[in-house]
Formats: structure tokens, C-alpha cells, sequence
């Protein structure tokens, strides 16, 4: 039994975690905040990130990746959610997932290379406007390869070279497709988000020239369930990492910060729910460990692996609510102003924790793998 | 990440499995059964049973073979306590001897105690009662009052312990004693292993808020224990009882997450046969149940995985108690949440019994209490995980 990271992932995490502190930290992060005009995409990050690998983690060798598993990439996600890292890292990951899972060898080496070396960046348009994250939710259809409907909400739509949408074809079969940044048809509406942090917008596709994705490993359905299987890990992870920076941020305060004479973390009204956030944090991030290699091992749609997928989905964005919000509510008055960074994690928190399925659709995806089916 | 058990481990499940299915009457796995026992009579059943698994060695898994153990690892520990839940195997009689005491004789004991103590308690011949609380002192240990005063080679004992398991059936206790008179709180205690079987010793059963008597009071009135029965040193028995509760802290999550996962799909059954199964809120109640349960079973996997790489868990035993019991309760509250008006009838219909299940509801409020309560568990989080200062 051995259920924890290796010392390689571990190196690797406090690789990733030293080259953020050291060269994006929370003052950069307000500056993207403060320019909400801006593209959220800044440069010097990305780049790192790219000569880090952490673009290149799930791409095959063969392509120019590292080869490595999810498992390894949800180390990196948790990083840049401790950071509160702008930039389109999960969603560019997600598209070069959709490649290696979907794509033929023709697209994948046309696409995988610049997706792992940060020149390209991608994104996924996945569901529409009140839609559901199961595939229901597609909103685009399908013509042969053109494509019309809107997709929304999609990360960082404006930066990508390559947008990856789910659509569905005449017959109702739900498929991915590449669609390439200035196709004709293609607009991109700037939507703005309270979350400084990401840059989101509406993909509008009519009749816009697209290459359904055909010839690898997966294709329809499991194909669109397998990416988003993949995004809420990967957006857990990310919540994850919210949730113990806010945490870690909200103890330290509360250890010093005086009222009544004494540390405000003495009191057992803020001890107690900081034992609980403490739990509930930890439980999140075994949960993300464990679906994350539950994915690494197991074929597309094993129902352990869902229910894995679900939990963890569920627990992170619960844990990434709880934690930041109580960072403003044990921050007090100061917690809630701009100049305070509390609002950094907590908007961060609120605008993923719906991405990729909420808690409650997570927990009734749940509900359908263990109440609807026969018991064993 | 690597999540399998050693193939030895493996076949080590394998030959237990066996034992079991070939050991454990059908009857006593069926609903009810064991509650329609009277208290003794399951008592005499489960320990005849327990020794006999003894004798076929499947006790003392990770014990030294020099005690009477298997020589397990920590694996094969937690594989035991997985099997005994999927089989239905009777509980334990004897759970806090063998839990805490047998270990920490192991680490502290006299050659005398290793001795003459574990393997008695291995095979039933002795039961063992834990004799830490007082009415005066729950969670605040440091607080007991029962005396111990110096009389030739033993030791003369007054007062009183409640909230003790199997009171009744125990026949030694290992018990808190205050032996240096007039000493204060953590100071002048010791660890004292003293005969129940006296005329200075009076066990009384305490009926519990569910009707069960598993706990018990026990009076001592000049009871008598030789000096040379103290476990560790006379006037360090605070040093004691913080060794004996350490060994809490081991891999029991596994046997903890696959019993309440079979409690929470025997619950989603109810709810279908009520028709409750397609209800959206019950739904969402249920499986917030499910999500925490789920996460018991990986941090059992975390613990498991440090106990195997020598780590000392040190006060995270206290995150995994408030992991397993808050969620227990839960998943008992949503049972109610769930059934609604019937939850709380014993025959809501003919072919119905919901005892066994309110069994389990009720007892579902003493584990927020026993063995350190929620609220403490959450000062030690707090103070000694994350350093919030007292």
C-alpha cells in the first residue's frame, strides 16, 4: 500500500510551487486582477510554466511530452491554485488531453508539440448556457465539420490558437472538434468574470469550419465524458490548492492577530472551525490523489473510477467554499476589503467550484452509481 | 501511488476468508440476531467464538509471534479488520485490552506482565475493563479522584469509574489511580492493573440512552492490587495512559469505511422499498454521506500507508476520529432524513423491522463522545496540528 505522492512528485510540486512564489506572486496576481481589460495571460508565467513541463506533463513522449499521468498533473494544479495563478493552464491541458484521448495520430502530432511547449494555447468549450457537465449540456451542433451554437462559459477563449468544442452531429452523437482560432464564423465574447484570476468568455460558432476529432483511443460520448471526467479533477486539484493556501493564510493571521488581549486564535469559536476546515481540506486532497489515479488506471467510464471522480469533485468544491470563506469571515473587517487578497482565493473558489459539475450534480452523479443501480 | 496489498497479504486474506465462512454460523449473520440474545449470553457466544479464532490464529494479527501474534503486517491488519466486517464476524469482547493494553505491556511491561497477561487476553481467559473515566473527570482525565493509598506490598483503592465497557463481564482493570496523596492533576498517578474478581470491587451495568448496556460503573471500596501490578512506574501513570491511548492510532479506517459502507447500501435499500429512492433532497442527503464515507476509506489508506513507512502519526489519530465519527452520525441522521415518519417505527410494515437499524441511529450519538469527544478532538487539531496557541 502506498497512497501518497512519490518524493519525485513531491520534488516536482515544490518545483513548481518555488518558481511561482519567486516569480508571480500575489502583487502580480493583482496586477492581472487590476487590469480586468487585460488578456490574463501574462507571459513571463507562461513561459515558466512551459520550461517547467507543466504544459508538457500528460503529452506523450512521442510528442514532445513527459508522458507522465494525471496524478503527476494535479500536483501542478494544486500549485497554481495555491498561487492563484492567472493563466489558461487548465483548460490548454485539457485541450492536448482531448487530442491524446481522441485524436488521430495526424492530429495529435500536428497539435500535441506546440500544446506542450506553450506556443499554442487551447482551450475546451464544452457545454452551453444552463446546461449540464454530462454531455446534456452540449449546446453546439454539428453539420458534417461545421459547427454553430454557443458555447459558454469557456476559459481564456480569446488567447487560445485551438478551441476544442463538444458537439452534437444530425444523429445526436455527441463528439469533440478542433475548431482553429480565426476560423471563419468564430466569435469570441468577452464575458468578464469577478474572478480576476481567469479571463472568460462565449464561443459562438456559425457554421464555422471544424475537424471532428476520429482515430484515437476514444470517440462520442466517452470521449466527452472522458475530458470532463478529466476537467473536474483537474479543477478539484485547483480548489484544493485554494483551500489550504486560504486555510494556511487564515491560521497564521488568526495565530498573532489580538483582540481582548489575547490571539484571536485562542478562542475555540475560531479553533474549532479551523480543526473542521483542516479535515475537511486534507479529506479533499486524498480524495483528488485518489481520482487522479483513478483515471491513471482504470478504462474510460469504470464505475469505480466515476464514483472516485464524483467525491472528489464534490468534497473539493465544498472544502474550497468553506476555507475561503471563512479566510474573510477570520481575516474580519480587513478580509474584506479589495486591498486584501482573501477575495483572490474566495472569487476564485466560488467561479470553479461549478466547473466541470457542481457538488450537488457531482453528488447526484453519485446518487445514479449507487442508488439506481442493483447493489452487488 | 500503488494501492494493492502483498501477494503474501493477499493470501493471508485468502486463508482467513476461508476460516471465516466456514466458522461463523449462518444465523448469526442475519438482522437482529444478535440483539435477540440477552447481554450474557451474546457476551458467552462472541468470547467462545473469539478464542477459537485464536486457537486457529487469526488474533493478534500484527503482534509478535513471541506474544502469541501472527507476525502480520500492518496490511494483514487492516485486511483482518475488512474481512471480519464483510464476513459478519462477531465483535470483540475484549477490545480494550487488546486495542491498548496488550501493546503497551509490549512497550512498557515487566517481564512478569508480558508474561502472564497476553496471552490470557488473547484467548479470553481474561477480560479486560478500562478504568479511566469518573464522574468528575470525561474529558478532563487529569481530573480523577480515585485514591490508591500504600498498604504493606499493595496498594488500598477508593472511588469510582463510569462509563466503563463491559463492566460486568470484566474481570481485570487497568485503572487511573491517584497513589501519591495530595498530588494535582497529570502528577502522583498509576497505572494499576487490579482484579474485578473481590469483595473491594462492584461492577454495575449503566443502560444507555438506546436500552443496551455496554457500559458500566465500578465502585472500588478498599479493593486491594499488589504494588508490583502498576503498568510502567508508580507515579507515572499519566506517562501511561498517553502511551496506552497512542495505540488508538493504527489503520482500523479500512474495517471502519467497509462497515458503514455496507450500513449506508443498507439504508439506500429502505429507501427504495419506501419509495424514497428517487427523492432529489434524499438523494443529496444521502450521498453527502457518501462523499465523506468515501474519503474515510482514502485517509484510512493514508494512515495505513504511514504506519507501514514507520511514521508517527502523532495527533492526526485525532483528524481520523472526527473524520469517521462525525460522518457515522451523519449517515445515521440521514437515515431519518430519508425515511421520514417511518424511520422511527420498529414495523412499519408486517414484513419490516427497522430495530436493528434505530440500533445503530442511537448508538450513532455516543461516538461523538467516547474516546476523546469531538470538541476535544478539535482542540488537539487545532493546538497541536495547527499550532493555534491554547
Amino acid at each position: 500500500m502506498f497512497f501518497a505522492l512519490t518524493d519525485e512528485q513531491q520534488a516536482f510540486a515544490e518545483t513548481v510551487r518555488d518558481f511561482v512564489a519567486d516569480r508571480f506572486d500575489l502583487d502580480a496576481v493583482r496586477a492581472v486582477v487590476e487590469d480586468p481589460d487585460g488578456d490574463g495571460h501574462p507571459v513571463t508565467l507562461w513561459k515558466g510554466l512551459a520550461d517547467q513541463g507543466a504544459l508538457a506533463v500528460l503529452v506523450p513522449e512521442e510528442h514532445d511530452g513527459l508522458g507522465l499521468g494525471l496524478l503527476d498533473a494535479q500536483v501542478i494544479a494544486r500549485e497554481l491554485g495555491r498561487a492563484v495563478a492567472p493563466g489558461p493552464w487548465t483548460t490548454s491541458v485539457l485541450a492536448a488531453e482531448a487530442l491524446r484521448l481522441a485524436g488521430s495520430p495526424e492530429q495529435q502530432a500536428a497539435w500535441l508539440p506546440g500544446l506542450a511547449a506553450g506556443e499554442t494555447v487551447g482551450t475546451v468549450a464544452l457545454r452551453g448556457e444552463a446546461g449540464s457537465w454530462d454531455g446534456r449540456g452540449i449546446t453546439v451542433d454539428a453539420s458534417g465539420e461545421r459547427l454553430s451554437g454557443t458555447a459558454s462559459p469557456v476559459d481564456y477563449p480569446a488567447v487560445a490558437g485551438l478551441v476544442v468544442v463538444a458537439a452534437t452531429d444530425a444523429q445526436g452523437v455527441p463528439g469533440l472538434y478542433l475548431v482553429e482560432a480565426g476560423a471563419e464564423g468564430l466569435a469570441v465574447r468577452d464575458q468578464r468574470t469577478y474572478d480576476g484570476t481567469a479571463r472568460v468568455g462565449a464561443v459562438e460558432l456559425a457554421d464555422t469550419p471544424a475537424e471532428a476529432l476520429t482515430g484515437g483511443t476514444l470517440s462520442g460520448a466517452a470521449a466527452v465524458g472522458a475530458l470532463m471526467a478529466r476537467g473536474a479533477v483537474l479543477t478539484a486539484a485547483d480548489l484544493v490548492g485554494v483551500a489550504r493556501e486560504a486555510l494556511t493564510r487564515t491560521i497564521d493571521y488568526d495565530r498573532d492577530r489580538k483582540q481582548f488581549g489575547v490571539p484571536v486564535g485562542s478562542f475555540q469559536a475560531i479553533k474549532h472551525t479551523m480543526a473542521d476546515l483542516h479535515v475537511g481540506v486534507t479529506m479533499a486532497e486524498h480524495a483528488v490523489l485518489f481520482a487522479a489515479h483513478a483515471l491513471d488506471t482504470s478504462e474510460p467510464g469504470d464505475p469505480g473510477a466515476d464514483v472516485a471522480v464524483a467525491v472528489a469533485k464534490a468534497k473539493a468544491a465544498g472544502a474550497a467554499w468553506d476555507a475561503t470563506g471563512a479566510m474573510i469571515q477570520f481575516f474580519g473587517g480587513i478580509g474584506f476589503t479589495w486591498e486584501h487578497e482573501a477575495h483572490f482565493f474566495y472569487k476564485r473558489a466560488r467561479r470553479r467550484a461549478p466547473l466541470f459539475g457542481s457538488a450537488a450534480e457531482h453528488r447526484e452523479r453519485l446518487a445514479v452509481l449507487t442508488m439506481d443501480q442493483p447493489l452487488s | 501511488m500503488d494501492l494493492s496489498y502483498t501477494a503474501e497479504e493477499e493470501q493471508f486474506r485468502t486463508e482467513l476468508r476461508t476460516w471465516l465462512a466456514a466458522n461463523i454460523p449462518q444465523e448469526w449473520t442475519q438482522p437482529g440476531f444478535w440483539r435477540s440474545l440477552d447481554d450474557a449470553e451474546s457476551f458467552r457466544l462472541r468470547r467462545d467464538w473469539e478464542a477459537s479464532k485464536t486457537a486457529a490464529g487469526f488474533s493478534g494479527i500484527e503482534w509478535p509471534t513471541e506474544y502469541g501474534g501472527r507476525g502480520g503486517t500492518p496490511g494483514m491488519k487492516a485486511i483482518y479488520d475488512e474481512e471480519m466486517v464483510r464476513a459478519r464476524a462477531p465483535q470483540t469482547v475484549n477490545v480494550l485490552g487488546l486495542t491498548f493494553l496488550a501493546p503497551t505491556i509490549m512497550a512498557i511491561g515487566t517481564p512478569e506482565q508480558k508474561a502472564e497477561i497476553i496471552g490470557p487476553m488473547l484467548r479470553n481467559e481474561v477480560i479486560w475493563c478500562q478504568g479511566f473515566s469518573e464522574p468528575g473527570a470525561g474529558s478532563d482525565l487529569a481530573a480523577v479522584s480515585t485514591r490508591g493509598v500504600r498498604d504493606g506490598d499493595d496498594y488500598v483503592v477508593n472511588g469510582q469509574k463510569i462509563w466503563t465497557t463491559n463492566a460486568v463481564h470484566g474481570d481485570k482493570i487497568f485503572t487511573i489511580v491517584r497513589t501519591e496523596p495530595g498530588s494535582e492533576r497529570h502528577k502522583g498517578l498509576s497505572m494499576m492493573l487490579i482484579d474485578m474478581d473481590q469483595p473491594g470491587v462492584e461492577a454495575r451495568p449503566l443502560k444507555q440512552m438506546s436500552g443496551a448496556s455496554e457500559f458500566g460503573e465500578v465502585f472500588f471500596t478498599d479493593a486491594r492490587v499488589p504494588a508490583k501490578d502498576c503498568l510502567g512506574e508508580i507515579g507515572q501513570g499519566w506517562r501511561t495512559a498517553m502511551l496506552l491511548l497512542s495505540f488508538e492510532r493504527g489503520a482500523s479506517g479500512v474495517g471502519q469505511y467497509t462497515e458503514f459502507r455496507r450500513q449506508y447500501d443498507e439504508i439506500v435499500e429502505q429507501a427504495k422499498h419506501f419509495g424514497r429512492s428517487d427523492d432529489p433532497v434524499a438523494r443529496q442527503k444521502l450521498t453527502a454521506c457518501l462523499v465523506e464515507l468515501e474519503c474515510l476509506r482514502y485517509h484510512a489508506m493514508h494512515i495505513l500507508t504511514q504506519v507501514e513507512q514507520g511514521r508517527d502519526l502523532g495527533s492526526e489519530s485525532s483528524m481520523t476520529k472526527l473524520q469517521w465519527s462525525e460522518t457515522f452520525q451523519d449517515l445515521w441522521e440521514a437515515f431519518d432524513d430519508v425515511l421520514g415518519p417511518e424511520a422511527s417505527l420498529a414495523a412499519p410494515r408486517p414484513d419490516v423491522d427497522l430495530t436493528p437499524y434505530q440500533a445503530q441511529a442511537m448508538w450513532s450519538r455516543s461516538v461523538t463522545i467516547w474516546g476523546g469527544s469531538s470538541q476535544v478532538q478539535r482542540n488537539i487539531v487545532a493546538e497541536r496540528v495547527l499550532g493555534l496557541p491554547r
